[in-house]
């Protein structure tokens, strides 16, 4: 690049074969937080359903299955830490879902709609999450 | 993808399938926020309902259907390695099948 006026007096970034010493100034922006998180939980989910079969299984199965549920996985901190992640995983990818099918209707897509957007995903979910969380304990 | 119209399809089926998984877990958690914790007897009498029973099946095949068809595509972006893409996708087909296998001896097999 020339040095002109212009180019000097602008101070942005070039990133060129980032190191790991340079990613932290090397932010996703928000609506790509918010699409690799969707791809994120959907694998995840697609993994842990077959987990969340065996639990649906054993609290059908009997009345001491379901008591072994309520009382061993959801009454301990460490399971009901993991499900509450997989009910935030759920909302999260359906509620980004919503906003992904909104978009595939041309509609949200300036950057300022998509950046409140994907934040409001974020928000919307986290409150949908510690709600039903909350009603649960 | 083989062709455009598959393509096409299965774009829309993705978000059909979306569709019906929301709407079921939208029905779940409003359940469970009207009516909080359900004890053995009632959340068992839930699951001992036909129309839920079938309302369950349909989510969870729309499920595996939109898992294996989200795995196939997501994938491929990360993995270079054919070899390794391959077991993916086999992993996504058989959970996509041992899902609703299983969701089918659970809801009307199981004794």
């Amino acid at each position: 690049m020339a040095d002109t006026p212009l180019a000097k007096s602008r101070t942005r970034p070039v990133y060129r074969n980032i190191g790991f010493g340079e990613l932290r100034n090397y932010r996703l922006p928000i609506p790509g937080i918010a699409s690799i998180v969707h791809r994120v939980t959907g694998i995840a989910l697609f993994v842990a359903l077959l987990f969340l079969l065996a639990m649906l299984q054993m609290s059908l199965k009997s009345e001491a299955g379901f008591e072994v549920f309520r009382t061993i996985i959801w009454g301990n901190i460490l399971g009901k830490i993991v499900l509450s992640g997989l009910l935030f995983a759920v909302i999260y990818h359906m509620v980004a879902g919503f906003r992904h099918m909104i978009q595939d209707a041309n509609k949200w897509l300036d950057l300022p709609m998509a950046r409140s957007t994907a934040f409001a995903v974020f928000a919307i979910s986290v409150a949908l999450t510690a709600l039903v969380v909350w009603r649960l304990c | 993808m083989a062709t455009s119209s598959k393509f096409i399809s299965e774009w829309w089926l993705q978000r059909v399938s979306a569709v019906v998984v929301a709407a079921y877990v939208l029905l779940v958690l409003a359940l469970l926020l009207v009516n909080g914790t359900p004890n053995a007897a009632q959340w068992q009498a839930l699951f001992g309902n036909v129309g839920f029973k079938l309302a369950t099946l349909l989510a969870l095949i729309a499920t595996a259907y939109h898992g294996l068809v989200g795995a196939m595509h997501v994938w491929p972006d990360y993995v270079k390695s054919r070899a390794v893409l391959a077991v993916l996708n086999a992993y996504s087909w058989i959970a996509a099948a041992a899902i609703v296998l299983w969701a089918v001896y659970i809801l009307f097999g199981m004794k």
